[in-house]
């Protein structure tokens, strides 16, 4: 059972996101300690809107544990899921509602994965992708090549009308990943310790 | 014909116009100009693992599909092999085949029933196989041709004059029948060089350069186009993707990558 306080900081977070997510592209800037409440406001967020669509690209947890974190979000029968970290870590789950990519590093094959989801969801309902995390990226490429990637990915969304919300973890971020997301996303949304 | 309009999610079906001969992956046929100038024989470099008899396989299945017949001859791969291989994409179809709208043909059966020697081919054993690809091909009326690889065929060979000798009437007898073909090269990694030979590349009016990246260990499939005779081709480094779903895809290259 979930204590008092933590249940606040989820509902807290829930609220700014759905403040937040009407905007194309949100970047979520957050301390590592915020990361597990953050994961779950998201999921209670998706939960709470079962028309919309959603391509949850993780790379800070391999999918299973994404699923573990944010139990139920699999009613949702509009996600998908990326796993970018399991095959380079040697986890070989087997989930078709899951893509495995074999390793971080392949950040075309992501956004072409990314980009073939989106054109097979109707194009009436609201679509959102979700980076979790971008600062992650950086653990495995140039921090340079992340911000390319995430230059392309917003312009491509931009076009197919689908929100981006890409998560950063504080303590994983460098100064161009800092630079980039500020420049590409229309709402930062920066979480604090002394949040709520 | 000018450039391609269809976006990508409706460029299934359709036909190639006397101009162009389509690959029918919308990325290439983007990066081309529209498609291989038909008659065309183009050079598919690259070293092991890169993906050419992948795209050659599905340029002729894509071929087969919208109504044009092509012919594979393999000559690095057991015939067994190589379909075993080609099984899992979803592009293979073998419903084309046994229509005979792709036909893969095994070169070193007819090497054998021609009676030649297995290592090494002289003037007259190159011209007999000549004779017999180019007769192949204008029996099957195909307008899609493979080699895979121009290199082992090379190999046996041996000199330069007959390599040159060999590619060049080949290529001339298919653009006379409009048949596009496409010869696979293997290159060693990491070397900027086209052909094993140092030959093909001047004869080809095409070359298609499969290669990788490292990318902190990790290689990253790319191609780019080299030269091709007839079109305003685009000459950027692009990746490649190769799925079972899709066979191969292309997205421009992160140019941040090393």
């Amino acid at each position: 059972m979930k204590n008092i306080s933590t249940t606040t900081i989820v509902e807290g977070l829930k609220e700014r996101i759905v403040n937040a997510a009407i905007a194309p592209s949100v970047g979520v800037i957050l301390p590592s300690n915020n990361y597990n409440d953050f994961i779950q406001a998201i999921g209670e967020y998706i939960k709470s809107r079962p028309a919309d669509a959603y391509l949850y690209v993780t790379i800070t947890n391999p999918f299973e544990r994404v699923i573990k974190n944010i139990g139920g979000l699999l009613t949702n029968s509009n996600i998908k899921f990326i796993d970018c970290v399991s095959r380079a870590a040697g986890i070989e789950t087997v989930d078709n509602r899951c893509i495995f990519i074999e390793s971080p590093t392949h950040l075309e094959k992501i956004l072409l994965d990314i980009m073939n989801n989106i054109k097979q969801w109707n194009k009436s309902v609201e679509k959102y992708v979700i980076i979790d995390s971008l600062s992650s990226f950086i653990l495995y490429n140039d921090s340079i090549l992340v911000a390319e990637f995430y230059t392309y990915l917003c312009s491509h969304l931009g076009i197919s009308n689908t929100h981006i919300i890409s998560l950063c973890i504080e303590e994983e971020m460098d100064e161009i990943l800092n630079k980039i997301i500020y420049l590409k996303s229309d709402r930062i949304l920066k979480v604090r310790e002394s949040f709520i | 014909m000018g450039m391609i309009k269809d976006s990508k999610s409706t460029y299934i079906e359709g036909s190639s116009s006397d101009e162009f001969c389509k690959t029918w992956i919308y990325e290439l046929d983007q990066r081309l100009g529209g498609g291989i100038p038909a008659g065309n024989t183009v050079l598919l470099v690259g070293s092991s693992g890169t993906g050419k008899t992948t795209l050659s396989m599905q340029f002729l299945m894509n071929g087969a599909r919208n109504g044009e017949a092509g012919v594979f001859f393999t000559i690095t791969e057991p015939l067994f092999k190589l379909t075993k291989n080609m099984e899992k994409f979803q592009f293979y179809d073998k419903k084309l085949i046994e229509k005979g709208m792709v036909n893969i043909i095994d070169l070193r059966i007819i090497s054998d029933r021609l009676g030649l020697d297995a290592e090494k081919y002289s003037v007259e054993d190159a011209n007999a196989l000549l004779d017999v690809l180019k007769d192949i091909a204008d029996e099957l009326q195909v307008k899609r041709l493979v080699i895979d690889s121009i290199t082992a065929l090379c190999y046996r060979l041996q000199s330069k004059e007959l390599i040159r000798d060999f590619i060049f009437k080949l290529g001339s007898s298919l653009a006379a029948m409009k048949c596009t073909s496409i010869l696979t090269s293997e290159v060693p990694p990491d070397k900027l060089k086209y052909s094993q030979y140092g030959i093909e590349e001047f004869i080809a009016d095409g070359i298609i350069y499969m290669g990788d990246i490292d990318r902190r260990g990790d290689l990253i499939r790319t191609l780019q186009i080299i030269k091709m005779r007839g079109t305003m081709h685009s000459r950027s480094k692009t990746a490649v993707s190769l799925s079972t779903a899709h066979g191969i895809e292309l997205i421009p290259l992160l140019k941040s990558s090393r």
